[in-house]
C-alpha cells in the first residue's frame, strides 16, 4: 500500500498497466493468431490478419459486419461478441481513447446489409474469404473518422501522439478517403490489401518508441525508481483526493500475481507496438473508477491517512545520466506522462540562460494551462550538461529553487505549495545529462537524486529489434542484430536507425561487415579516467570476447587509438597517464619499462610543443599512438587506481604564485640594488645566504642598552640590509605585539615580508637556518620601520639642506641616497662602519653630507660612544634610538620612563625654541604614546 | 646593505676582477668611439657591474641617478592592439629594460617600443649632440623573430643611439646581432681572483682572515663571484672570529637535491621515482629553473659514481637537456633522465655484484 516501502514488489502503477494490459489479452487474437483466445472469431477478420495489416483489419472489424447472406444474424452476433470485446478494452483507455469508444458506441447502430440499396449513403463491400459471402456496410463519415483515428492512435503507439490530433485526422480523413475510393473502384475483388505505405514516411525510432511503461528498455529497478519519485509527487502535486482513487486501483492492482508481471514484462516486447492506451490511467479517476471497484475501503483509508503525510521526495530533482541512447528521454517522457503530467521540455536547443530558465520554471510551478490539457506541468531538461556556461545557468536556478524550499518548514505542503511561493519547487523537475561528472554538475550532483544508466541486456535489445523488424518485414537474423547490438554498446537509436538505413536500401544486416557496412562506429568519447583505465589495464579474455572488434593485437590498437583520438584531450590524457604510471604494479627488474615510458611520454611532450609553437594540428594524430605504445608496455590484469592528474597544475599555480612574489619583491627592491640581480639569480644565489644573515645566531635577545658595540653594530648592518632589500617583519595578529613579547605562541605570528623564506621550504627538507626569537624579531621590525621613516626624512632633508651644502649635492644621486641614508642610519646607531662606508661611497664623490652632523660625527673620528655622546650633547643628535627601544622593553614601568624623559629635553632643550609639536596618535607600541618632537624623527 | 653591493666597483678603475675588459673598456670611451656591445659570461661574473661603470665612465654620476618606471605601452598590431607592461629603469642618458619579461610578445617591445626609446635623440645641456644608450637585459631570452627585429634597429639609429646587450650565452644570440656588437667576453672570476676580492673586502671590513678560508669559499662558490661574496659575509654572521676549518653554509636547493642524489643512489625503482618526482616539484615551484636542477643532480650523482659510468650518464643528461628544451614540461624530461639514470645504475650494480 504504502509506496514508499514497497520498493521490490511491483509497483502498483505497473500492476494497474498490466491489469490493464491483461485484459487487452483478450483482444491480441487481431493481430497474433497464436495467441488468439477466442476460437470462435469469425474467419474473415483472422485471414485479414494474416495479411499483416492490423490498421486495415481493425477498420474492418468495425465496418464489417455487414453481410449479403441470410447468415447475417450469426455474422451480427460474432459483430456483437467483438464490439463488446472492443468496448471492454475502451473502458480502459485514456482521455482521448474515451471519447472514441464514446463515438463508436453511439454509431454502433451499424448499418450493414446484405443489399447496397438497404444502405443510404456511401457503403462499402465485403467479402468473407471463406464462405464467399458479401455484405454492404454503410460508410459514415463521423464513425469512420473515430474509427481511423482509433485505430491511427493505435499503431502509432497510442500513448505519445508525435503529431497534433488535427494533423493526424486530416491525414485519416485521407488515408480513409483513399481506401474508400480504392475500395469502390476494386470492389469486385475478393480481399482489399492492406496499404503499408504511409508508415515509412517515419522514422523507426519514433514509430516505435515505447508509449508506455512497460515497453521501456531501461533497466527496471531505474524505471521503477524514477517512477517512485514521480508518484512522491503526487500529494502535493495532486492533492490527496485524485491519490486516493487511483490508489484503491493500485491496491486492487497490487494484488494481482506478481508472477504475472514477471512473465510478462520481459515477453512484452513482442506485442509491444500494439497500441495500449492506459497510459494516463492514473491520471484519470474516471477511468480507474470502475476498473478499481474491488478494492477493500480500509485500505482506502489506511491510504487517505499516508498519503496525506508523505510531501514530495527528499530531493527535488532527478538527475538521470547515461550515454547517448540508452532511453533516458524516452523514461523521463514515459513515466511523466504515465503519472499525469505534462511534460515541458528544455532542452540544448532552447535557450537556457538563467533568467529564461528561470522563468520557465516558474511557469512550470505555478501556471495551470487553461486549455484543453490541464494536467499539471513536469520539467524535464534535458542535455543539462551539453553546454557548459547555459547548463550552469539552469543548474543554479535548481539549485536556489531547491535551497529555497528549505529554509520553510517542511510539511505543510499541500497549503503552500498551491500558492506557488516565487522561488520553490512544486512540481518535478528531471535532468538528463550524458556526463555525470561535468563540472558543471557538481552542486546538482548533491542536491538531486541521481539515477545512472545502465546498458540494456543485449537480448532484451536484440528481441526489441527482432519485434520491430518481423513488424517492418526486414529479414534478419538475430546473431546479425545481436552484433549490431554489441556494436552500437546497446544503443536502441543508432540500431533502429541503421537498420532503418538498411531496410530501405533492401540490404540485409550481415553479421561479417557489420563494422564497415553503413554504420559509421559511434563517436562515443569516453571519460578520461576509463580511458586511463583502458591504457593501464589489459583486457581480460571474457571483454576481449565480447568487444568482437579488439581480438587481435591490431583490434587493440585500432580500438584505444580510436578512443583515445576520440576524447581528444591528449594533455589530459598524457599528464593523467604522467601522474599514474609510476603506481602500477608491473614487472620491471632494471627499469627499461620505467625508461621506454618516459621517452614517450618526452615524446609526446616534445611534440605538443612543436605542434603550439608551429600551429600545425595534423601532428597531434601522433599523440594517440604514444599512449597506445604506453599500453603495450604496462598494462596489466589487475584494476589500476588512478588519480586525476593534479600535481601539474598544482606545480604551475604554485609557480606561478612564487614567480609573483619574487618579481613583486625584486621591483620593491631599489634599483640600485636590483638592476644587479635577476629573478633568477634572486633564487639561486641570493636567498639561502640571505635568510642566515638575517638571523644571524649570535644575536641576544635582550635589550639594546645591554649590547656590546660590537653587537650593536651588527644590528644596525643589519636592519641597513633589510631596510635595503625591503625586507620586514610581518605580523598576523597586531595586538599581540603590544601585549607584550614573552608569549611564546606569538612566536610564529612574525615571518618575513615578502615570505622569502618559502623559498627554501622544500617538503621533508629540513634547513639549518637559524631562526630569531621573537623578541629579536620585534626589535628588528620596529628598527626596520624606523628606519624607514628616517630614509623619508633624510630625503627630505636632503633637499632642505640644498642650500648649504650646493657643492656636495649636485653629485648625490637618486642612487647614492640610499647609500647616504645607510650612513646616517650607522650613525645613530653609534657604529664604527661609518667609516668604511665612507670610504667606498665617496671616493670620486666628494663627501655628500645631508646633515651638518654627520659630517660633524666623520671628522671627529672617534670611538662610536664617543661620537654619539658628543653629538648627541653638541649637535643636534638626540639618543633616540636608545631611547626608544628603552621605552618599548619597558612599556609598563612609568617610573622609569619620567626620568628618561627628563633627559631627552634636556638634551634638547637648546632646541625647543622651535615650537613645533606633534602628538602621536597611533603608534607601535604604547610606549611610543606620548608627544614627540619632529627632530626626534630626524635625528 | 649587503657586502655584494656596498663593495661593488663603481667605477672602472675600481675594478678589480676583470681589470682588463675594464681598461678596454676605459679606451673606447676615451676614444668616443663606442660601439654596440655585447656582454656575455655566467651569472655571477660581473657583466651587469662593468655595465654600469662603463655607463659612469661615459655619462658621468648621473647615470646613477635612475628611475623605476613602470610604463604601458598600446600597440597597434595590425588588426588588434597590444597591450604591454614594461619596467624600464631610466635615467637622462641612458635606459634600461628586460624585453624577455613579454614572453612571445616581445617582438613588439622591440619593433616599437626599442623603436620608440631609440629614435628621439638626447641633447645636453650645451647643445652638442649626445648619445643615449639602451641597456637590454637577457637578449638570449629574446625570440628569434625579436632578434630579427633588432638587428635592423641598431643599424638605423645607431648615429645616435648605442645598444648594451647582456645576456648569459652568446650562442642563443643570432649570429647577424653578434656580428653587430663588440661581443665582450667576461668569464667566471677564477678562484685566486675571487679569493683577492674576498681579501680586499675582509680588509675594508677589517676582519682577520684565516689562511686558506677565503680559498674555501672560493672553491664552494662555482666561480661565481656574488656568491662567494655573500657566502663570505654569511660566515661572518654566522660565527665571527673565523677558523679555517669553519662551515660553509650550502645553498638549500642544492643541498636539497643532493638529497635527491642520495635517494637515487639508494634504491632503483619507480616507486623511488616517484618520490624522486615530489622533490623535483617542490624545487620547480620554488623557481629553481629545470635546466639548473637537471645541470645539479647529474653534478651530485656524479660524485657518487663510478668513473666508467661517468660518461654514459653525461651522455644521457645533455640528450634530456636538450629534450627538456624542445619541450614545455620539464618534469617528463628530468623524470625520464633519472629513470635512465636509475636502469644504467641498477644494470650496473647487477653485473658488478651479481
Amino acid at each position: 500500500m504504502d509506496i514508499d516501502m514497497d520498493m521490490d514488489i511491483p509497483l502498483p502503477e505497473e500492476l494497474e498497466l498490466l491489469e490493464a494490459e491483461s485484459h487487452l489479452y483478450e483482444e491480441p487474437y487481431i493481430d497474433s493468431p497464436p495467441l488468439d483466445p477466442s476460437p470462435p472469431q469469425s474467419p474473415p477478420s483472422r485471414n485479414l490478419e494474416v495479411d499483416g495489416s492490423k490498421r486495415s483489419l481493425d477498420s474492418i472489424a468495425i465496418e464489417s459486419p455487414p453481410e449479403e447472406n441470410k447468415r447475417i444474424k450469426r455474422i451480427e452476433i460474432e459483430e456483437e461478441e467483438e464490439k463488446e470485446e472492443e468496448e471492454d478494452w475502451l473502458r480502459y483507455s485514456p482521455p482521448q481513447e474515451t471519447e472514441v469508444a464514446v463515438a463508436v458506441e453511439k454509431d454502433e447502430e451499424v448499418y450493414l446489409s446484405r443489399y447496397v440499396s438497404a444502405i443510404d449513403g456511401d457503403c462499402m463491400p465485403i467479402t468473407a474469404p471463406s464462405g464467399g459471402e458479401r455484405v454492404y456496410a454503410k460508410i459514415s463519415r463521423a464513425r469512420e473518422d473515430e474509427g481511423l483515428k482509433k485505430l491511427n492512435l493505435k499503431d502509432r503507439s497510442n500513448g505519445l501522439i508525435p503529431e497534433p490530433v488535427n494533423v493526424l485526422l486530416q491525414r485519416v480523413d485521407q488515408e480513409a478517403f483513399a481506401k474508400a475510393l480504392e475500395a469502390s473502384s476494386e470492389c469486385q475483388n475478393d480481399i482489399i490489401l492492406p496499404e503499408t505505405t504511409v508508415v515509412h514516411k517515419q522514422l523507426w525510432v519514433d514509430k516505435y518508441a515505447p508509449s508506455s511503461f512497460t515497453e521501456l528498455l531501461s533497466d527496471e529497478q531505474t524505471n521503477r525508481e524514477v517512477l517512485l519519485w514521480l508518484k512522491q509527487w503526487d500529494s502535493c502535486v495532486f492533492g490527496s483526493e485524485i491519490r486516493t482513487t487511483s490508489d484503491e486501483v493500485l491496491s486492487a492492482l497490487r494484488r494481482h500475481s506478481s508472477t504475472q508481471h514477471k512473465k510478462s514484462f520481459d515477453s512484452d516486447f513482442s506485442r509491444k507496438s500494439r497500441g495500449h492506451t492506459w497510459s494516463n490511467g492514473s491520471y484519470r479517476p474516471v477511468n480507474d473508477m470502475d476498473h478499481g471497484t474491488n478494492n477493500a475501503k480500509g485500505m482506502q483509508d489506511l491510504w487517505n491517512k499516508k498519503s496525506r503525510l508523505t510531501g514530495p521526495p527528499e530531493q527535488k530533482v532527478l538527475l538521470l545520466c547515461g550515454s547517448p541512447g540508452l532511453g533516458k528521454t524516452t523514461l523521463a517522457h514515459v513515466a511523466a506522462q504515465h503519472c499525469g503530467y505534462r511534460v515541458v521540455e528544455v532542452n540544448a536547443s532552447d535557450d537556457r540562460s538563467t533568467s529564461t530558465i528561470e522563468a520557465k520554471i516558474l511557469d512550470v510551478v505555478q501556471m495551470n494551462s487553461v486549455m484543453a490539457d490541464a494536467r499539471p506541468k513536469c520539467l524535464v531538461i534535458d542535455e543539462i550538461d551539453g553546454a557548459l556556461g547555459d547548463g550552469k545557468g539552469a543548474v543554479e536556478v535548481i539549485l536556489k529553487m531547491v535551497s529555497a524550499e528549505r529554509k520553510p518548514a517542511f510539511g505543510k505542503e499541500n497549503d503552500t505549495k498551491k500558492k506557488g511561493k516565487t522561488a520553490s519547487l512544486t512540481r518535478p523537475v528531471i535532468c538528463i545529462c550524458n556526463d555525470l561528472y561535468a563540472p558543471a554538475l557538481r552542486p546538482l550532483r548533491q542536491i538531486a537524486k541521481v539515477h545512472i544508466f545502465v546498458q540494456p541486456t543485449v537480448s532484451r535489445v536484440v528481441s526489441r529489434l527482432k519485434y520491430i523488424c518481423n513488424k517492418e518485414g526486414m529479414k534478419t537474423s538475430s546473431i546479425a542484430l545481436t552484433a549490431l547490438a554489441e556494436f552500437t554498446d546497446c544503443d536502441i537509436r543508432s540500431c533502429l536507425n541503421t537498420l532503418q538505413f538498411l531496410h530501405k536500401k533492401k540490404e540485409a544486416l550481415n553479421v561479417m561487415d557489420i563494422s564497415s557496412q553503413v554504420i559509421g562506429r559511434k563517436d562515443i568519447s569516453k571519460s578520461a579516467f576509463d580511458i586511463w583505465r583502458e591504457i593501464f589495464q589489459k583486457r581480460t579474455k571474457r571483454n576481449r570476447k565480447s568487444n568482437t572488434r579488439s581480438g587481435s593485437t591490431y583490434g587493440e590498437f585500432d580500438f584505444l587509438h580510436s578512443l583515445i583520438s576520440n576524447r581528444g584531450d591528449y594533455d589530459v590524457i598524457l599528464d593523467g597517464i604522467h601522474e599514474n604510471i609510476l603506481q602500477l604494479q608491473y614487472h620491471d627488474p632494471v627499469m627499461h619499462k620505467t625508461v621506454k615510458c618516459l621517452n614517450s611520454l618526452g615524446i609526446s611532450d616534445e611534440i605538443q610543443q612543436y605542434v603550439m609553437r608551429t600551429q600545425k594540428m595534423s601532428l597531434l594524430v601522433y599523440q594517440p599512438s604514444v599512449a597506445v605504445t604506453l599500453h603495450r608496455i604496462v598494462a596489466q590484469v589487475q584494476k589500476p587506481t588512478l588519480e586525476w592528474p593534479k600535481s601539474f597544475q598544482r606545480y604551475r599555480t604554485m609557480l606561478m604564485e612564487k614567480t609573483d612574489i619574487l618579481r613583486a619583491w625584486h621591483q620593491k627592491i631599489p634599483p640600485y640594488i636590483s638592476r644587479h640581480l635577476s629573478t633568477k639569480s634572486c633564487i639561486e644565489d641570493l636567498i639561502s645566504p640571505l635568510l642566515h644573515i638575517l638571523s644571524p645566531p649570535n644575536f641576544r635577545p635582550v635589550a639594546l642598552h645591554l649590547l656590546s658595540e660590537t653587537e650593536k653594530n651588527n644590528l644596525a648592518q643589519l636592519v641597513n640590509v633589510m631596510v635595503s632589500y625591503s625586507i620586514t617583519y610581518k605580523n598576523m595578529k597586531f595586538d599581540s605585539l603590544s601585549s607584550g613579547h614573552e608569549a611564546l605562541s606569538d612566536a610564529s605570528t612574525l615571518s618575513f615580508e615578502p615570505p622569502i623564506g618559502e623559498f627554501i621550504a622544500y617538503k621533508d627538507y629540513i634547513s639549518d637556518h637559524h631562526a630569531l626569537a621573537l623578541a629579536m624579531k620585534q626589535v628588528l621590525l620596529h628598527e626596520v620601520e624606523k628606519q624607514k621613516i628616517l630614509q623619508v626624512s633624510t630625503g627630505k632633508s636632503v633637499h632642505r639642506t640644498d642650500g648649504f651644502s650646493k657643492g656636495d649635492q649636485d653629485i648625490a644621486g637618486k642612487g647614492a641616497s640610499g647609500a647616504k641614508s645607510a650612513r646616517t642610519i650607522s650613525a645613530g646607531a653609534g657604529t664604527k662602519n661609518i667609516e668604511n662606508v665612507k670610504n667606498i661611497t665617496s671616493t670620486g664623490q666628494g663627501n655628500p653630507s645631508t646633515l651638518a652632523v654627520s659630517s660633524s660625527s666623520v671628522s671627529s673620528r672617534s670611538v662610536t660612544a664617543e661620537a654619539k655622546q658628543k653629538s648627541a650633547a653638541g649637535s643636534k643628535k638626540p639618543r633616540n634610538g636608545f631611547d626608544f627601544f628603552e621605552r618599548f622593553r619597558k612599556p609598563s614601568s612609568k617610573g622609569s620612563q619620567e626620568p628618561e624623559v627628563a633627559v631627552v629635553k634636556e638634551v634638547t632643550s637648546e632646541r625647543d625654541s622651535r615650537p613645533l609639536l606633534f602628538k602621536f596618535n597611533e603608534g607601535f607600541t604604547n610606549a611610543v604614546k606620548r608627544p614627540v618632537r619632529m627632530r626626534e624623527f630626524l635625528l | 646593505m649587503l657586502w655584494v653591493d656596498k663593495y661593488r666597483p663603481k667605477t672602472l678603475a675600481q675594478v678589480i676582477v676583470h681589470e682588463d675588459i675594464a681598461q678596454n673598456l676605459k679606451k673606447l670611451v676615451n676614444e668616443q668611439d663606442c660601439p654596440h656591445l655585447l656582454f656575455y659570461g655566467p651569472s655571477g661574473s660581473g657583466k651587469k657591474t662593468l655595465i654600469m661603470a662603463l655607463l659612469r665612465q661615459i655619462f658621468g654620476p648621473s647615470a646613477e641617478k635612475v628611475k623605476v618606471e613602470n610604463r604601458n605601452w598600446k600597440i597597434d598590431a595590425g588588426s588588434r592592439t597590444i597591450d604591454l607592461e614594461l619596467t624600464t629603469l631610466t635615467s637622462t642618458n641612458h635606459v634600461e629594460l628586460s624585453p624577455g619579461d613579454a614572453g612571445f610578445q616581445d617582438r613588439y617591445i622591440v619593433q616599437e617600443i626599442i623603436k620608440e626609446l631609440a629614435k628621439d635623440r638626447p641633447l645636453d645641456t650645451k647643445g652638442k649632440k649626445g648619445f643615449k644608450v639602451l641597456v637590454l637585459n637577457e637578449v638570449d631570452k629574446l625570440s628569434r623573430e625579436a632578434q630579427h627585429s633588432l638587428r635592423r634597429t641598431m643599424e638605423k639609429y645607431s648615429a645616435y643611439c648605442r645598444l648594451i646587450l647582456c645576456c648569459n650565452s652568446s650562442s642563443k644570440v643570432t649570429e647577424a646581432i653578434r656580428s653587430r656588437c663588440l661581443n665582450i667576453r667576461v668569464n667566471a672570476p677564477s678562484e685566486e681572483q675571487i679569493v683577492k676580492v674576498l681579501e680586499f673586502i675582509g680588509k675594508k671590513e677589517g676582519l682577520q682572515l684565516p689562511s686558506g678560508f677565503a680559498a674555501r669559499i672560493a672553491e664552494k662558490s662555482n666561480r661565481n663571484l656574488r656568491r662567494a661574496i655573500l657566502s663570505f659575509e654569511t660566515c661572518r654572521v654566522q660565527q665571527y672570529p673565523f677558523t679555517s676549518n669553519q662551515a660553509i653554509p650550502p645553498m638549500d636547493w642544492e643541498e636539497y637535491i643532493s638529497e635527491i642524489a642520495t635517494d637515487i643512489m639508494k634504491e632503483q625503482s619507480p616507486k623511488r621515482l616517484f618520490q624522486v618526482r615530489g622533490k623535483v616539484y617542490e624545487l620547480l615551484v620554488n623557481c629553481i629553473p629545470p635546466e639548473i636542477v637537471l645541470k645539479r643532480l647529474l653534478y651530485e650523482l656524479l660524485k657518487k659514481l663510478d668513473a666508467e659510468l661517468k660518461h654514459e650518464v653525461c651522455h644521457w643528461a645533455a640528450y634530456y637537456e636538450h629534450r627538456m628544451r624542445l619541450g614545455q614540461k620539464a618534469i617528463f624530461h628530468i623524470e625520464a633522465f633519472v629513470a635512465k639514470f636509475m636502469s644504467i645504475y641498477k644494470a650496473f650494480l647487477i653485473a658488478t655484484f651479481g
